[in-house]
């Protein structure tokens, strides 16, 4: 064997080694990866009446990635029908708790409530690149703890690739392509668009065969974004969002009231209102874990919300959010909401008695700030 | 759109794979992992 | 151990593998992602590591196809003849040649978005006919180089102002004419003061000698399909017709590659490829190191940590650290820095015209496509002239650079007087 060949060798063994590590590295990883792609349960209340997908309403999702849950709550007297959705955007966990725990807990009385906890469900099979985020995080409950997925903010490019180099709106709207995959930018949808475009033309279908009448969009924000602890109004609730307003004031939580710009389209509290005629409201409460500020990505972070830096930024007054050494713990965001969404609810009793929807069993704020999250979870 | 981008990776894959093989550099070599271990989770709709 | 101790760790480990174990940068930057991770107590993150890297796939395809199709118009001939078709038409006055020029990097770069698809597309293009008109390779890198930089943060398209504009729900409208004040200047200025005092014009004679050989007899008027394939189907896609609007860069540079195979000499697609995948192998490597780099870094803290340092600097410094820290990160991925520096910036600076201070800020992001390690646009200039060193070419990028920050910095500072005029 000459020296060369001896060489040539050595680079193939050298090769085959390394494309048996590349191999495991793939295996080792893309089995965390993969273990996303299953879904948590939930376990809806006795109250529910109907349990749905979102391809019945847009049979094209079936069997696609965005098909998603939707349970429907009818009560027995007659009145408004209201969606609340969750998990819009997957990396802000108490939009999607919320919606959890209002899905495992509430009774309708009058009216009807249509909970989708999972709006985007493709975002939450994966996680944010770059963003150092835990795959899922604990709540505890009675029964033990139940593990969620922290998701991404848009739809897995597994499902949806490539993205356009910019993408521009069912409205007209120019963004970033990675925008293409956000659900938040993507009403009212377009029956032959892209999955993410498809999910929002369900949700759209969903309105207008449960005959919505208002639409809810729980989310969070990162601290230092103006728009937070916010209630933002399409200009036909604005009557509604200040009612809610005054109401939650009375209760000790400050809102801010926040009109849908008219030339931001694509999300949810415009296009709801201006292509279907709902009333429409969007609610954000402060979440560090997805902000440009935080320390530590952990569990910690998502679950007590507490961040040192995030703290620093307050002292410095770069924040639109109180933040002290307590944080802003999960357990008090989707008390917020929930105090939001029952304040929403008495309003639109309220300014419209023929559309009232009421609901039992529906966690108080207070009870969530002290007996935790988990006393209302299954 | 997928499928042309599934056949656009596939192709690069195999080319970084005749390229892993030819290099006579190890750590050039080690390099191809880093972008090799990509294109297989992708071709193989893993992430 | 404190965030800063983990940032100094993972740069010293790399600083360490790359300059006296002379590592491939990719792999000592993933070496040192890798040492973070392990400092920060998260033990091999195996996941972290590759989704990090997942960060930078699009680019990386971007790039890989883009290379290909820079191959292919050189091993078809198609490369040579265009330029002996640029040489007849502007050898006679070069300020006009020059202005030309500058245009046609900074094109690709404006409906794109993107100064790599600028410097792979037309910068091979303009080069050779720089450099037979006198132009020294060097600064003919850096003419391509400032062109991709300029052409991406002009408008039409701005990718960094739509990462900055969707961090505080700005849309993307009204930007054209701060995007202008800003570059059309500057693209002047840079152009000629490049170029003036070593091109020289020629008389036809000269000229003649100059030429490239060129296939046009052969292949005629086909030959300028394949650059015109990729620059139409660019424009396509941003005017929204269905279909191609989906195409997206990599699939345009596949198909303008593949439509060379048919227009040009005859030549082997594959190895043409294999060419390409090895000239591109350094930087998609860094690319994956690098995106494994930030991803430890955020997991650890550190990009936290270097985010609030930056943000917590008194006032009076805050166009400093403005000025510093967003070419510093742009170094790392320009995209990156606009989404997490650039929209902390834009909070800080709220009071003021959102429209023009993402303007401003998108235009100092920009120089971090000359910063190492990633420096994507010095590095490509530098592969169109035939340079092995980079760092030779940021020399001649210093002076353009310092003018692209002083505009910079100089927009944000004026803006509420700009704001009156606009
Ligand atoms: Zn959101």
């Amino acid at each position: 064997m000459t020296g060369t060949e001896t060489m040539s060798l050595n680079r193939f063994v050298r090769a085959a080694l390394l494309f048996a590590l590349t191999v495991l590295v793939c295996v080792l990883s893309g089995r965390e990866f993969l273990s996303m792609r299953a879904a948590d349960a939930i376990y809806p209340s006795p109250g529910l009446t109907a349990a749905r997908a979102l391809s019945d309403y847009f049979p094209a999702l079936k069997g696609t990635p965005g098909d998603t849950p939707v349970y429907v709550y009818a009560g027995p007297k007659d009145g408004g029908n209201v969606l609340v959705i969750g998990g819009a955007h997957p990396n802000e966990p108490a939009g999607f708790v919320t919606a959890v725990v209002l899905a495992e807990n509430i009774r309708a009385v009058r009216g009807k409530v249509v909970i989708v906890p999972r709006a985007n469900a493709s975002g939450f099979t994966h996680s944010d690149p770059q963003e150092g985020s835990p795959q899922r995080f604990p709540i505890a409950t009675a029964s033990g703890e139940r593990w969620f997925r922290l998701g991404s903010r848009v739809t897995n490019p597994i499902h949806q690739w490539p993205d356009p180099t910019i993408y521009v709106t069912p409205t007209g709207q120019t963004l970033a392509g990675i925008e293409a995959r956000n659900l938040n930018r993507a009403y009212p949808g377009k029956a032959g668009g892209n999955l993410t475009e498809k999910v929002a033309y369900g949700i759209m279908e969903l309105i207008k065969k449960e005959r919505i009448d208002l639409g809810i969009d729980l989310h969070e924000s990162a601290p230092e974004y103006p728009v937070i602890n916010a209630i933002v109004f399409h200009e036909n609730s604005a009557d509604l969002a200040a009612t809610a307003q005054m109401e939650l004031q009375a209760e000790g939580f400050e809102f801010r009231l926040e009109a849908s710009p008219p030339n931001l389209r694509g999300l949810s509290h415009r296009e709801w209102g201006d292509a279907a005629g709902i009333r429409a409201i969007l609610m954000e409460t402060p979440n560090a874990s997805h902000g440009r500020l935080k320390g530590k990505p952990s569990i910690g972070l998502i679950i007590d919300g507490k961040d040192k830096f995030y703290e620093k930024a307050a002292r410095l007054g770069r924040l639109f959010v109180p933040f002290g050494p307590d944080g802003i713990p999960l357990r008090d965001r989707v008390a917020r909401h929930l105090a939001g969404l029952r304040a929403i609810l008495a309003g639109l009793t309220e300014l419209d008695p023929g559309k009232a929807v009421e609901v039992e069993d529906l966690p108080t704020a207070d009870r969530v700030r002290v007996e935790g999250i988990g006393a209302f979870l299954r | 759109m997928r499928i042309v981008y599934h056949l656009i990776v596939l192709y690069l894959t195999v080319h970084f794979l005749w390229y892993l093989a030819r290099e006579k550099k190890f750590w050039k070599q080690a390099g191809i992992v880093l972008v090799l271990i990509m294109f297989l989770l992708r071709l193989f709709l893993v992430e | 151990m404190p965030e800063y101790l983990i940032l100094l760790l993972m740069v010293g480990v790399f600083i360490v593998l790359a300059v006296p174990l002379k590592l491939p940068m990719g792999f000592a930057i993933a070496l040192s992602a890798l040492a973070g991770a392990l400092a920060g107590g998260q033990g091999f993150a195996l996941r972290h590591l590759v989704e990090g890297a997942f960060g930078f796939f699009d680019i990386i395809l971007i790039i890989a196809s883009a290379m290909i199709f820079m191959k292919v118009l050189q091993e078809s001939g198609i490369l040579d003849s265009l330029v002996a078709v640029l040489l007849k038409t502007f050898y006679r006055n070069k300020v006009l040649l020059l202005l030309a020029v500058m245009l046609l990097v900074m094109f690709p770069g404006m409906i794109t978005g993107s100064s790599l698809a600028a410097v792979l597309s037309t910068g091979p293009l303009v080069a050779p006919v720089l450099m037979k008109l006198g132009l020294p390779r060097l600064k003919t890198a850096a003419f391509v180089a400032m062109g991709a930089i300029l052409g991406m943060i002009a408008p039409p398209v701005n990718i960094l102002v739509m990462i900055m504009g969707g961090g505080v729900d700005m849309p993307y409208a009204g930007l054209t004419l701060p995007l202008l004040i800003i570059v059309v200047p500057l693209a002047v200025i840079i152009a000629l003061g490049l170029g003036l005092k070593d091109l020289k014009a020629v008389s036809a004679d000269e000229m003649k000698a100059l030429l490239p050989e060129s296939v046009f007899e052969k292949n005629g008027v086909r030959l300028y399909l394949p650059l015109l394939l990729v620059l139409a189907l660019m424009i396509l896609q941003n005017l929204n017709v269905p279909l191609i609007r989906d195409l997206g860069l990599p699939a345009i540079f596949f198909i303008g590659s593949l439509s060379g195979l048919f227009c040009g000499r005859p030549f082997n697609f594959i190895k043409a490829t294999q060419k390409a995948v090895e000239e591109a192998m350094p930087i998609l490597s860094i690319l994956a190191g690098v995106g494994m780099f930030i991803q430890v870094m955020t997991l650890t803290g550190a990009r936290g940590w270097a985010v609030m340092t930056f943000l917590s600097l008194p006032p009076a410094l805050l166009y400093a650290s403005i000025g510093v820290s967003l070419p510093l990160f742009g170094g790392v991925s320009a995209f990156g820095s606009a989404s997490v520096l650039g929209v902390p910036f834009l909070l800080a600076l709220i009071n003021k015209n959102a429209l023009i201070t993402s303007s401003a800020l998108s235009a100092i992001v920009g120089i971090g496509d000359l910063m190492p390690p990633a420096a994507m646009a010095a590095r490509f200039s530098a592969q169109v002239v035939g340079e092995r060193s980079f760092f030779k070419v940021l020399r001649y990028c210093l002076v353009p650079a310092l003018l692209l920050l002083a505009m910079g910095i100089g927009v944000l500072l004026l803006a509420p007087l700009l704001d009156k005029v606009i």
